[in-house]
């Protein structure tokens, strides 16, 4: 179950797999609004 | 994907030696996600230049069926296993930041109707499960097990709930293969019976996030249908997600009145740690675009951020499928929970289509 190991990974690194994800978006997003990442192509 | 991904104790106190085992499997999903994304693009491009007609089949079904490929005909290096397991995040990534795609009048409209829907399944689900587990003899716990993850949001329902219910490792197994494999099964059929009933993007996107279990697979689904069904279908989806704490801790409470699970001490600290936190990271997001936090390019930039961290999730959902490995987990659990999944599929399109009927959706 790799899901349940990343989690007790995540949890070991002081916070949940959940918590890790807002935070990496929430600093995304941050750098997208202060012009860091202007444009990203798709 | 069966494998261990156990850390090592001196690694576990170092956060960087713990973080650079990821990067191979992450790398490998990129990889994966990049070249569905290639060929969709070039074979499209084909098409065009030579005047063909061919059916468009999306990046998400290119990334997840060369996935399959590996994983089912490869045996996969160990020190891919941990990147690989990282779909779980960009998963969770890719839903907060999909928040830039909604304003909140829609998230109001189409989430007030989801958690009505959401209402009825839930309740539907788990006492359809329940009778099923009852009728094929199957062990309690692992009834519950199944139930919880039918009802709500797949592996990870069934993980919360193996805590707090004391269930059995095996009983989590069977319950985690049947509902994998059955996502598996959903990605194919539900497209097409949505396609076939002419569904609206929103309709299937609803039906989508209300009956398919996993949620990278209720994703997939949704975007296989089309970009705005995969919206749609991961709102419902969430809204489902929000549930989970509610239903495991209806569920811990039953067993622990029968002495087989532990008393639930503190009744909000369980909910509060049983709750996706990037349902709340998706609103945060949803918010800031509402109130114009953001200039439309950034809201764009925000959006393909959403789609590369889904591409990555895709890839993962491939590479994690491993039907021998689930078929030995044993067939009754599959055969009630396939037969479960058919019936809250119906139950599901025929709350859709009612809710289709009245909202016009």
């Amino acid at each position: 179950m790799s899901e349940e190991k990343l989690a007790t990974t995540a949890t070991r690194l002081g916070l949940s797999l959940d918590v890790w994800a807002v935070i990496a978006s929430f600093v995304l997003a941050l750098l997208v609004r202060v012009g860091v990442l202007k444009h990203v192509p798709w | 994907m069966a494998g261990s991904v156990a850390l090592p104790s001196q690694e576990a106190q170092n956060p960087f030696a713990s973080i650079a085992r990821f990067i191979p499997g992450v790398l490998l999903l990129a990889a994966i996600g990049f070249a569905g994304k290639t060929l969709e693009q070039s074979i499209n491009g084909y098409a065009k230049a030579h005047h063909l007609v061919i059916p468009n089949i999306e990046y998400v079904l290119w990334a997840i069926a060369i996935g399959l490929l590996i994983s089912n005909t490869l045996t996969i290096p160990k020190f891919f296993l941990p990147g690989i397991a990282t779909y779980e995040f960009w998963l969770k990534a890719g839903i907060v930041l999909l928040g830039a795609r909604f304003v909140l009048g829609d998230v109001l409209k189409l989430g007030g109707i989801s958690i009505g829907l959401v209402v009825l399944e839930i309740s539907g689900s788990l006492l359809l499960m329940t009778l099923l587990g009852r009728l094929f003899k199957l062990r309690p716990k692992l009834t519950t097990l199944l139930a919880v993850g039918s009802a709500v949001c797949g592996v990870s329902a069934i993980i919360a709930a193996k805590g707090a219910i004391d269930a059995d490792d095996e009983d989590s197994s069977f319950a985690i293969a049947a509902i994998l494999a059955l996502g598996a099964i959903a990605l194919v059929t539900f497209p097409l019976i949505g396609h076939a009933l002419h569904l609206t993007d929103n309709a299937y996107g609803l039906w989508a996030g209300l009956a398919v279990d996993n949620t990278a697979e209720a994703t997939a689904a949704g975007a296989l249908f089309s970009d705005a069904a995969g919206k749609v279908a991961v709102l419902a989806k969430t809204t489902r997600n929000a549930t989970i704490g509610f239903v495991v801790l209806g569920y811990a409470i039953y067993w622990a009145s029968r002495g087989q699970a532990e008393k639930v001490k503190n009744k909000g600290r369980f909910l509060w740690e049983k709750f996706p936190k990037f349902v709340l990271g998706f609103l945060v997001i949803s918010l800031l675009v509402s109130f114009h936090v953001f200039n439309k390019e950034q809201v764009g930039a925000l959006a393909n951020l959403s789609r590369w961290a889904f591409l990555l999730t895709f890839a993962g959902v491939g590479l994690r499928t491993n039907f021998r490995e689930m078929s030995k987990q044993g067939l009754r659990p599959f055969i009630v929970g396939a037969l479960g999944e058919v019936l809250i599929a119906v139950l599901t399109l025929g709350l859709v289509v009612g809710a289709n009927a009245i909202w016009k959706l």
